[in-house]
C-alpha cells in the first residue's frame, strides 16, 4: 500500500503485546493519514482493540516504534494521549450513568474558571457540541436517563470535545439505528475535510466501503494486509480475515411451521402496549424497529423479568398466570438476554457449570450439586453446539463472543426449552461465528424449536427470519410475510408508516 | 437557578426536618433552642469524620483506619500539651500525623494496589495499638485555655465556636467535592474505574488524595474530640468508623460510590444524632435506643431504593416519548 508521505500522521511498526499467557499483537503496523478513514478489520480476538488501545496510552507496547506527527511517542496514560490530539470512542459505552452529561463530556477535563470548575462553560460548551451533531439533547439530563443509542452519541461528542487529530472509534455503530449511523457517517465525513485521521474498527462489512479509505485485516494477533477499501472485495476481506473461505452468511431452510407455541395478547408494558404476536414452532420470527421501540422491555416483560400492566402471555396453548422467569422456563421457554456477559453468563465459571445454571432442579432433584451431571451437560453441548474449547471446565470469560453466545445457548437447550426469544443474538460477534450462530438457528427450527429474534441488524433480519414484526413507538406497527421481507418495507414501519397507507 | 438550588439539597434534609417535628410533639422539652444547640455541637465531631469517610465511600472504597487515627490524635494533644509544648505545635503534630497514616494508607492502595480493606484494617490496628501505647491505657485529661475555647467557648448567642468550626470546614470539603477537578474526579472514579481511566483521570493519584485528606480530616476530628473533653482517651475513636458509614449511607452515597455527596452525610449524621437526643427524652433507654435506630436506618434506606426505583421507571417513560416524538 503506498500512502501518501506528506499527510501520514501516525505510523506504528513492529508493534509486539504480551499478555499473560498470550501472544496479544505480532509486530504488527499501522500507517495512517490525515483527513483519511483507516478501517481495522479482524474477527473478535484478532488484536484491533488491542492495538487502539496502545495508540491510545491504555496498555503499554512491548515491542515495535509509535510515530505521531512527526515524533516517536509512547503515551504512558490516556491523558497524555489526549493532550496529544488523540480521542477515542470506545467500544462499551464509557460514560457515567449518575452524572449528567455535561459532566460525562468534560469528566477528566473539565473547564475551569481560575481554580474552580466553571459547570455553567461546560453546560454551555456540551449544549454547542451537541447542537453540532445535530443531537436535542439537555445537557443537564443524567446518562441513565437516556437510551442506549443516544449515550453511544453523547460519547460522540465527548470525543469530539477536544481538538482531535487523530480519532480512534471502537465499533461506533454497534448500539446505533440507522438515522443515527447516516448522522455518525455525516460527522466522519465533516471531520475528514478538517484533516482528521480516523480509525474505524468495524464488524459491519457494508459499512467499509461506505466510510473507509483504507482497510487493514489482523488476524490472530498479526497484520495481514492493507488494502484499498474502495476497491477491495468483500470476499476477499471475509478470506484474508478468517483465513477460510465461508459460504453464504444467512443459509435458512424453510419448514413448514406447526402448532402456535407463544402468543401474546394486548400485552401492555414499561414501554410497549397492546402486543399482540405469535410464534410457531419450527420458524424464526424477527422483530425489527429502531433503538427505543419497545422491543427488549417487551421481551423482558413477556419472560416475567419486567411487569406487565395487562393483556396475557401463552406458552404451549396455555395462558400463564403471574408471570416469573422461573414458570416461564418450566413452561418451555428461554431468554437470551441483549448483553450477555452481564445478564447471561457468569463469566468467572467454567463452561459447564454456566450451562447446567439455569437447570439445576432438574439436574439436581435432590438438592446437591454434584460435578458427574454436570461435566456430562458440559460435555454434551460442548459437542453438539461446536463450542471451541479444550474442555468444558474452562472459564467463560475466556471465550470469544460467539463461544460465548454459544454457551448461552447451551444454558437455555440443557432446561429442555422449546421456544427461545433471542435478543440480538449475534452483537459483537465475528462473521465467522455469526455464519455458525445462524446455522445453529437454522437447525433448531428444523426440530421444531421456535425462535422470536430481536435484531437491530437489518441484514440480519432479512436474512434469517421466516416473519417479522416491525415495532415503532411501543406498537406493533407492521407485520411482514415471508416473501415481502425487505428493507424499504422494515423501515415504512419502523419509523410509524402503515401498510399501504389506507389501515390507518 | 432555581432547578440547581433543587438539585443541591439532597432529600435526606427532608427527613431530618420531619423527624425534628416528631420529637417536638413527641416530648416536652425537645422544641428549645439550647437542644437545637447541643444537637448540632453533639454533630461536630461526627460531621468531619463522616466527611472523611464520605471521601473514601465515594470511590468505592472505605477508610477503616478513622476512628483510630481519631483516638491517636486526641492522645497525641492531650499528652504534649501536659509535656508544656506550645498548642499549636501539638495540633500541627497531630494533624501531620494524620496526614501520614493517609499518605501510607494511599501510596499502598493506589500505588501498590493493595486491597483498601487490608490497608485501612492494618493501619486502624496499627495506630489503636500506638494510642494505647502512648497513653499507657488510660485517658490523659488536660488542661488548656485555646482547646477549652475550641471545645467549649461559644458566641454571645450561645452557638459554640466548634459548630463554627465544623460548619467552615464543612463548607471547605463541600467546595472541594462540587468546585474542584479533584471533586469532579472522584464522582468519575466512584462511578466507573474504567470510564475514568478512558478519560485520562490519573486513578491513583486521587486516590492517595482521597486518603490523605481523610487522615487530616479523621486527625482535626481527633483534635477537636480533645478539645470538646479535655481528654484523651485512647479508645474515644472507636466508634467513629462505623457511625461514619452509617451516616455516610444515610445521606445518600451508596456504598457503590459515584454519587451523593458530602452534604448528604452532614444531614445524615445530623440526624443519627437528633434520634439519640430525641429517643433519650422520650425515656428510652440506651440498650433500645440502638435497635430503634437501626430500624429507623433500615426504613430510610428501603423508602429511598424504592424511589430510586419510581424515578428510574419514570425516567424511562420519558425518554421513551422524547426518543420517538
Amino acid at each position: 500500500m503506498k500512502y501518501n508521505e506528506d499527510r501520514v500522521i501516525l505510523r506504528m511498526s513492529g508493534i509486539t503485546k504480551r499478555f499473560p499467557g498470550t501472544l496479544a499483537l505480532d509486530n504488527v503496523q499501522l500507517v495512517c493519514e490525515k483527513g483519511s478513514v483507516h478501517v481495522l478489520l479482524g474477527e473478535n480476538g484478532a488484536g484491533k482493540s488491542t492495538l487502539v488501545k496502545i495508540i491510545s496510552g491504555l496498555y503499554s507496547k512491548d515491542e515495535g516504534t509509535e510515530w505521531y506527527d512527526g515524533k516517536e511517542v509512547n503515551f504512558a496514560n490516556v491523558g497524555e494521549s489526549m493532550d496529544a490530539g488523540i480521542g477515542m470512542i470506545h467500544q462499551e459505552l464509557s460514560l457515567l450513568p449518575e452524572r449528567s452529561i455535561a459532566q460525562n463530556i468534560f469528566a477528566g477535563r473539565e473547564l475551569k474558571n481560575g481554580i474552580m470548575v466553571d459547570n455553567k462553560a461546560m453546560v454551555k460548551k456540551s449544549k454547542e457540541l451537541l447542537d453540532r451533531l445535530g443531537l436535542d439533547y439537555n445537557p443537564n439530563t443524567l446518562i441513565k436517563e437516556l437510551s442506549i443509542a443516544q449515550q453511544q452519541m453523547v460519547e460522540v461528542a465527548k470525543a469530539l470535545s477536544h481538538d482531535v487529530k487523530l480519532l480512534i472509534m471502537d465499533e461506533p455503530t454497534s448500539s446505533l439505528t440507522s438515522k443515527e449511523i447516516a448522522k455518525l457517517f455525516e460527522i466522519i465525513d465533516r471531520l475528514k475535510q478538517q484533516d482528521v485521521a480516523i480509525i474505524y474498527i468495524s464488524h459491519r462489512m457494508e459499512e467499509i466501503k461506505q466510510v473507509g479509505d483504507y482497510v487493514t485485516v489482523m488476524r490472530d494477533g498479526q497484520y495481514i494486509d492493507t488494502l484499498d477499501a474502495k476497491t477491495a472485495g468483500m470476499d476477499e476481506l471475509i478470506a484474508l480475515m478468517v483465513g477460510r473461505k465461508i459460504g453464504n452468511l444467512y443459509n435458512r431452510t424453510y419448514h413448514e411451521p406447526g402448532e402456535i407455541i407463544f402468543e401474546t395478547k394486548d400485552l401492555t408494558g414499561l414501554r410497549f402496549r397492546n402486543v399482540n404476536i405469535h410464534v410457531r414452532a419450527g420458524e424464526v420470527v424477527g422483530l425489527s424497529g429502531l433503538v427505543g421501540a419497545g422491543r427488549t422491555e417487551l421481551a423482558k416483560a413477556a419472560f416475567g423479568f419486567d411487569p406487565v400492566e395487562k393483556g396475557t402471555v401463552s406458552l404451549f396453548g396455555k395462558t400463564m398466570r403471574h408471570l416469573s422467569p422461573s414458570k416461564c422456563i418450566k413452561a418451555g421457554m428461554g431468554y437470551l438476554s441483549e448483553d450477555r456477559k452481564t445478564e447471561g453468563l457468569l463469566l468467572p465459571m467454567s463452561i459447564e457449570e454456566n450451562i447446567v445454571e439455569a437447570s439445576l432442579g432438574k439436574f439436581f432433584p435432590n438438592g446437591f450439586l454434584s460435578r458427574g451431571p454436570e461435566k456430562e451437560q458440559g460435555k454434551k453441548y460442548v459437542e453438539e453446539l461446536n463450542i471451541a474449547t479444550p474442555d468444558s471446565s474452562k472459564a467463560v470469560g475466556e471465550l470469544s463472543g460467539g463461544n460465548q453466545q454459544k454457551v448461552v445457548i447451551g444454558k437455555w437447550l440443557a432446561t429442555g426449552c422449546k421456544f427461545l426469544i433471542m435478543d440480538e443474538p449475534t452483537r459483537g460477534i465475528d462473521v465467522g461465528a455469526k455464519s455458525e450462530i445462524y446455522k445453529l438457528m437454522d437447525d433448531l427450527v428444523a426440530q421444531g424449536y421456535g425462535i422470536l429474534m430481536i435484531s437491530s441488524d437489518m441484514q440480519e433480519i432479512i436474512g434469517v427470519s421466516d416473519r417479522v414484526y416491525v415495532m415503532f413507538d411501543g406498537e406493533v406497527s407492521g407485520e411482514l410475510e415471508r416473501g415481502e421481507i425487505e428493507q424499504q418495507a422494515i423501515m415504512r414501519f419502523a419509523v410509524g408508516g402503515k401498510r399501504g397507507g389506507n389501515e390507518a | 437557578m432555581k432547578r440547581k438550588f433543587k438539585l443541591a439539597i439532597p432529600g435526606i434534609a427532608l427527613f431530618d426536618i420531619l423527624l425534628y417535628i416528631f420529637f417536638s410533639f413527641a416530648t416536652e422539652n425537645f422544641f428549645s433552642s439550647y437542644n437545637t444547640i447541643l444537637i448540632l455541637r453533639n454533630s461536630c465531631t461526627l460531621v468531619i469524620a463522616s466527611l472523611a469517610m464520605t471521601m473514601a465511600i465515594m470511590v468505592s472504597q472505605i477508610d477503616m483506619s478513622i476512628g483510630s487515627v481519631i483516638s491517636t490524635a486526641a492522645v497525641m494533644v492531650a499528652l504534649m500539651v501536659n509535656k508544656g509544648i506550645p498548642v499549636i505545635v501539638a495540633i500541627i503534630a497531630a494533624v501531620a500525623m494524620g496526614a501520614a497514616v493517609g499518605a501510607v494508607n494511599g501510596i499502598l492502595i493506589a500505588k501498590f494496589k493493595f486491597d483498601f480493606w487490608v490497608v485501612t484494617f492494618s493501619t486502624m490496628s496499627i495506630m489503636a495499638g500506638i494510642a494505647l501505647v502512648i497513653s499507657g491505657g488510660e485517658t490523659i485529661g488536660f488542661q488548656n485555655e485555646f482547646l477549652d475555647w475550641v471545645g467549649n467557648g461559644t458566641l454571645p448567642g450561645g452557638i459554640y465556636w466548634v459548630i463554627i468550626i465544623t460548619a467552615l470546614i464543612t463548607a471547605f470539603m463541600i467546595w472541594v467535592e462540587r468546585k474542584t477537578n479533584f471533586g469532579y474526579n472522584m464522582f468519575s472514579i466512584g462511578g466507573s474505574e474504567v470510564v475514568a481511566k478512558n478519560s485520562g483521570i490519573n486513578v491513583p493519584l486521587n486516590r492517595f488524595k482521597v486518603y490523605l485528606f481523610s487522615g487530616i480530616l479523621s486527625a482535626i476530628t481527633g483534635v477537636i474530640v480533645a478539645s470538646m473533653t479535655a481528654a484523651g482517651g485512647p479508645t474515644v475513636g472507636s466508634e467513629y468508623g462505623f457511625n461514619a458509614m452509617a451516616a455516610v449511607v444515610i445521606g445518600g452515597t451508596p456504598f457503590v460510590g459515584g454519587k451523593g455527596g458530602m452534604l448528604g452525610t452532614v444531614f445524615g449524621t445530623i440526624l443519627l444524632k437528633i434520634l439519640a437526643s430525641g429517643l433519650s427524652m422520650m425515656g428510652i433507654e440506651p440498650t433500645w435506643q440502638k435497635a430503634i435506630t437501626g430500624v429507623i436506618i433500615a426504613s430510610l434506606i428501603i423508602i429511598d431504593v424504592l424511589n430510586e426505583k419510581r424515578k428510574v421507571k419514570n425516567g424511562l417513560r420519558r425518554v421513551y416519548h422524547d426518543v420517538e416524538k
